[in-house]
């Protein structure tokens, strides 16, 4: 038994995109909207690998699998706090920020002394043995966190005939909260000077008598909790899937491209990876969606290999 | 310290040998972890249900079956490696690999050195199962190209008396990029107009994009040949979109739950195995053997593994004991199995069909009125010569 004949019918029916304002207007819209999402998504993860590498010039390669880990921790929250949406996301926040003090602890703290090459692979390889325990632990399969929560991503009607779904807007939004949030903190709070000057001079930082370890372990928590945030909300968005961690490579050109060591220019070069890629997709061609962040990082390596706000001494010493 | 480390290897490899004697070694290689791991795994852990099964059972032939799984996590290299352990350590005289479609050239290529028939369950059928067959691969797959699509498209084509508008999307993969070719072509031959063409990323963070493009092309219907997180991604973010269109995908494993889950009548799942709300002995079979083995996958995902048990079985029964793989090579190309209801036809294999004789589809979707799954048709029957 067929439902009721939705052949070309359904495309005389209202669809916001195609039928309500003028197409081109509105694809216009849309397209824009759909930038600010991925640049979004990639903003909240790429900061992760500038706060770490401004503090303590490692380059952090688990980030993908961190943010994999936050969604993950919010399936497990979902399921212990049934329907209740905000005290499963605030525990997982919670657990997620102690999983980055924990690897610190554990894993980056006994790196203290060695090469920056040996800081790097070993995050690389607790990339793999995060992505192996996740399976173990929580399985393969697809997911929905926001199931057990009851929440479902629906599509918010934008001025213009433009749509956006609930948890897209709550990442653009969330992404633009955490920014100011980090701006705020770095610039004006006691240990967001610390963590600045550590990062600067971290042999002066520790003679004036800032505990350097709690400095670390705060900027990969910090770390650890952005991308987690990005994790959680695309999970919530479209599904948690085992190769989540993928993401975190592809955001990785976003924090080059806008400078390692600069917030403001991760989400400038956000946005720049962001716009290029959909508009590949949508003007030349989609296969090109998937290398250009790295076509794009490409060209920055070639024009300004520092990156559009990065120091230059950085790079050099790097 | 050497000789105590040389005489422990030679002790491992006797006792590994013995072991081998008294049971049916069949190998397999899977991609249990890595991007791929949510279509593979459920069909590892059915296979690994259903010979424990059979051995608690006492085996096939009086000797039990001896399944060694190892995990290449879709990664060629590491599917050689597999094989070639399983054939040289673990003395395998069968080989399964249910793994992306890059890891079959390493495979095929280990497998043929040492004559031991592969089987691909779970995983794309490569060319050389289909008639005329290659000796020595098999595959049971549900999934098939070109039929897939053709029965899709013929269904499209029957729900509407004026021709359907339709947009296409697969996954940057070559196996389902070239489906999809084929498809656009087909429909055109069909005369239906084909829309617009979305090949989209495995790695992608965003489907509004790709929705964006083809939404804009105001298809009447999309047809979709991808791995499932692509498929149900896309009708998602399409339908976030305002479209109100039909979308028919193929009926992965993880379809029936998604079909439940989504619950819109629009969304059309093809497939050859029945869903588990026909609620078939089998199934009640399925479902009670991993409620035991308190599988991590739910039952509902484990018919290709189970159908893959199935003619395992069956080969290695007629092949009797003792056993070579030259023995199970020619039980394998004389073989029809009766798969109880979860595929519509026994499957067979003859010397010149590796695949199947007959590829029969069912079109689910969800019916909002009874609130549950449909079978909106049956019976799109295709012979395999």
């Amino acid at each position: 038994m067929l439902p009721p004949p939705c052949g070309l019918a359904a495309t005389s029916r209202k669809s916001a995109l195609v039928n309500s304002a003028p197409l081109q207007r509105t694809l216009l819209l849309q397209l824009v909207v759909n930038m600010l999402v991925l640049a979004s998504i990639y903003a909240l993860i790429a900061c992760g690998y500038v706060l770490i590498y401004r503090v303590s010039r490692v380059m952090n390669l688990a980030q993908g699998e961190l943010m994999m880990l936050g969604a993950y921790l919010l399936l497990t929250t979902a399921s212990v706090f049934h329907k209740n949406a905000e005290l499963a996301i605030g525990a997982a926040v919670v657990l997620s920020t102690c999983c980055g003090i924990l690897v610190y602890i554990f894993l980056m703290r006994k790196m203290t002394g060695e090469s920056v090459l040996a800081a790097v692979l070993a995050t690389i390889a607790l990339g793999i043995l995060l992505r192996g325990l996740m399976i173990l632990i929580w399985s393969a399969q697809q997911q929905y966190p926001g199931q057990s929560l009851g929440l479902t991503s629906t599509a918010i009607a934008l001025p213009g005939g433009a749509r956006v779904s609930t948890f897209a807007a709550a990442l653009i939004v969330i992404n633009a909260l955490t920014y100011a949030s980090l701006f705020v903190f770095l610039r004006f709070g006691r240990w967001g000077l610390r963590m600045r000057a550590a990062g600067q001079n971290p042999l002066l930082a520790a003679q004036r008598g800032i505990k350097l370890h709690a400095i670390y372990a705060l900027a990969w928590a910090l770390s650890t909790m952005t991308g987690s945030l990005a994790g959680m909300l695309i999970a919530l968005d479209s599904g948690l899937t085992a190769n989540m961690a993928v993401l975190g490579l592809k955001a990785f050109p976003a924090a080059l491209v806008g400078g390692l060591d600069s917030l403001l220019g991760t989400l400038i070069g956000a946005a720049i990876v962001a716009a290029a890629e959909i508009l590949s997709i949508q003007y030349v061609d989609p296969l090109l969606s998937d290398v250009m962040p790295f076509l794009v990082l490409l060209a920055m390596l070639i024009v300004r290999p520092w990156g559009l706000f990065g120091t230059r001494e950085d790079l050099d010493r790097v | 310290m050497l000789r105590l480390l040389l005489g422990v290897v030679i002790a491992a490899a006797f006792v590994n040998a013995a072991a081998a004697e008294d049971a049916y070694v069949v190998g397999m290689t899977a991609g249990l972890t890595g991007p791929t791991a949510s279509t593979f795994a459920p069909v590892a852990e059915a296979m690994r249900i259903y010979f424990d099964r059979v051995n608690a059972a006492g085996g096939i032939n009086g000797r039990p079956v001896k399944l060694v799984i190892l995990d290449d996590q879709g990664e060629p290299q590491k599917a050689g490696a597999n094989v070639k352990q399983l054939l040289t350590w673990n003395n395998a005289i069968l080989l399964i690999d249910s793994s992306l479609s890059s890891t079959f050239a390493p495979a095929i290529g280990e497998a043929k050195r040492a004559n031991v028939p592969l089987l691909f369950i779970g995983s794309v059928c490569p060319k050389e199962v289909y008639p005329p067959a290659e000796a020595g691969q098999y595959c049971t797959t549900a999934f098939a190209s070109n039929f897939d699509s053709r029965a899709s498209l013929t269904f499209v084509k029957g729900t509407s008396s004026e021709p359907a508008r339709i947009g296409f999307a697969a996954a940057t993969i070559p196996v389902s990029r070239a489906e999809i070719d084929f498809a656009e072509k087909y429909a055109t031959d069909l005369g239906m107009a084909a829309v617009d063409k979305e090949l989209i990323p495995p790695t992608t963070a965003d489907f509004t994009p790709f929705a964006t493009k083809l939404v804009a092309a105001k298809p009447s219907w999309v047809y979709s040949w991808a791995a499932w997180v692509i498929q149900v991604q896309l009708f998602e973010a399409m339908r976030r979109l305002g479209w109100e269109g039909n979308f028919i995908g193929w009926a992965h494993q993880e379809a029936e739950d998604e079909l439940k889950r989504l619950k819109d009548p629009h969304l059309y799942v093809i497939g050859a195995n029945a869903l588990f709300q026909e609620q078939l002995p089998v199934q009640k079979e399925i479902e009670g053997a991993a409620a035991k083995a308190a599988s991590r996958y739910p039952a509902n995902q484990m018919s290709e593994g189970w159908i893959g048990g199935l003619m395992i079985e069956a080969a290695l029964e007629h092949a009797s004991w003792p056993v070579t793989a030259a023995k199970v090579q020619d039980a394998l190309q004389n073989l029809q199995v009766d798969m109880k209801g979860i595929r519509a036809a026994p499957m067979e294999w003859t010397q010149t069909n590796h695949f199947r004789t007959l590829q029969s589809y069912r079109i689910y979707n969800w019916d909002a009125a009874k609130g549950q799954i449909a079978t909106t048709k049956k019976g799109l029957d295709y012979e395999i010569k």
